[in-house]
């Protein structure tokens, strides 16, 4: 029983963790793909 | 201004062109140690404000000099320039005369002139392609320069050069001497170059972007190379370099954070060499002129330019800028 609580908060513990880093971290899956664009307008944006 | 330019070559031909359909310029004088060549160039702009004269006299009464020369002796040219109260700019790509420039720094100053460096394809563009990159930034941490092609005979010489020897890299606060020739990386250009694969080299742009950006930790640049040009970059070149290199590209990606965000920003540009560092030259030279760089003293574009009004008149002279966007999978 006491195993299984150890477990239990170990599995909880690490679940928080991963959640914080996920929202904490870059801005979700890199792109994949993608192309060149010619930079233009007045702010060469 | 007055403007003149040593050197009548694949980049000093084009920048005695791009500053005859410049407005403000007033004489352009071109020098060659062929004297021949220089004529030529006079002769095909056909530009009464354009005229070839004598490489002994060639600076004589102008506001700013632009070295197109082949690398090595840029610094004491430069040296003497200043002394006469001219601006300089130079083409050249060498480490060598990159260090020989920037320790004309305290010089400039004193004389309230200007020695822009490295105003060319790699280092040049790739300089303002960098602060203006790094404007959408808070905070740049990296920067990594690649290029491909070459401008004229000299310009393919400087490169199969720079693949033996050491490149230097920067990090962490500190310069590390690396192996020219190692460090394969593929590199995505703007179309339609596509993915090449590029290595370290003696390259100056390292030198040129630390100054220009407090705080970043890795700055490091490569050269495009197949197979053949590592394997014989230790020997003499097999065979004469042609009159001038074919299409040529550059990269540059910034990784920094925006906000609390990590962010990469590829920026890059597609010309032939020649052409472009033509333009960044004879630009540099009308900001020079003008007044409109940042400061006096030695330094890069990235140092000594505002990026964007010289990225737009680049872009109206048809050296256009590109950004590589990434998509999110669906």
């Amino acid at each position: 029983m006491r195993f299984l609580r150890r477990a239990l908060v170990a599995l909880g513990l690490t679940g928080m963790i991963a959640g914080v880093l996920r929202l904490r971290g870059t801005s979700g899956i890199p792109p994949q793909s993608g192309g060149w664009r010619e930079l233009s307008g007045p702010d060469l944006r | 201004m007055r403007v003149a330019v040593l050197g009548a070559g694949a980049v000093g031909s084009r920048a005695v062109r791009q500053l005859a359909s410049t407005p403000g310029v007033d004489g352009i004088a071109v020098a060659d140690v062929d004297r021949l060549r220089a004529a030529a160039v006079e002769a095909a702009i056909d530009d009464d404000r354009v005229r070839a004269v004598e490489v002994d006299r060639w600076a004589d009464g102008a506001d700013v000099g632009i070295l197109c020369i082949p690398g090595g002796a840029h610094a004491p040219l430069a040296a003497t320039l200043l002394a006469q109260g001219t601006h300089v700019v130079s083409a050249s790509d060498e480490l060598v005369d990159v260090d020989g420039l920037l320790a004309l720094d305290d010089a400039a100053v004193r004389s309230g002139r200007s020695v822009v460096i490295g105003a060319g394809f790699s280092p040049g563009l790739t300089c303002l392609l960098a602060a203006h990159g790094a404007a959408t930034l808070d905070v740049v941490e990296e920067i990594h320069v690649a290029k491909l092609g070459t401008a004229g005979p000299a310009c393919a010489r400087a490169h199969h050069r720079a693949l033996t020897g050491e490149s230097l890299d920067w990090r962490d606060g500190e310069w590390r001497h690396r192996r020219s020739g190692s460090g394969r990386e593929l590199c995505w250009f703007p179309d339609p170059v596509g993915a090449q694969d590029c290595y370290r080299a003696s390259a100056p742009d390292a030198r040129l972007l630390v100054p220009a950006f407090a705080g970043v930790r890795r700055v490091t640049a490569r050269v495009q190379a197949t197979r053949r040009d590592r394997l014989t970059s230790r020997l003499p070149m097999l065979r004469r370099p042609h009159p001038e290199g074919s299409v040529g590209a550059v990269r540059v990606e910034l990784r920094g954070r925006r906000g609390s965000l990590h962010e990469v920003v590829v920026l890059g540009a597609m010309d032939r060499p020649g052409v472009a560092s033509g333009a960044v030259a004879a630009m540099a030279a009308v900001w020079a002129g003008e007044g409109r760089l940042r400061r006096p003293g030695a330094g890069g574009l990235a140092a000594l330019a505002d990026p964007l009004p010289m990225l737009l008149e680049l872009g109206r002279r048809g050296v256009r800028a590109a950004v590589f966007e990434g998509r999110q999978p669906a």
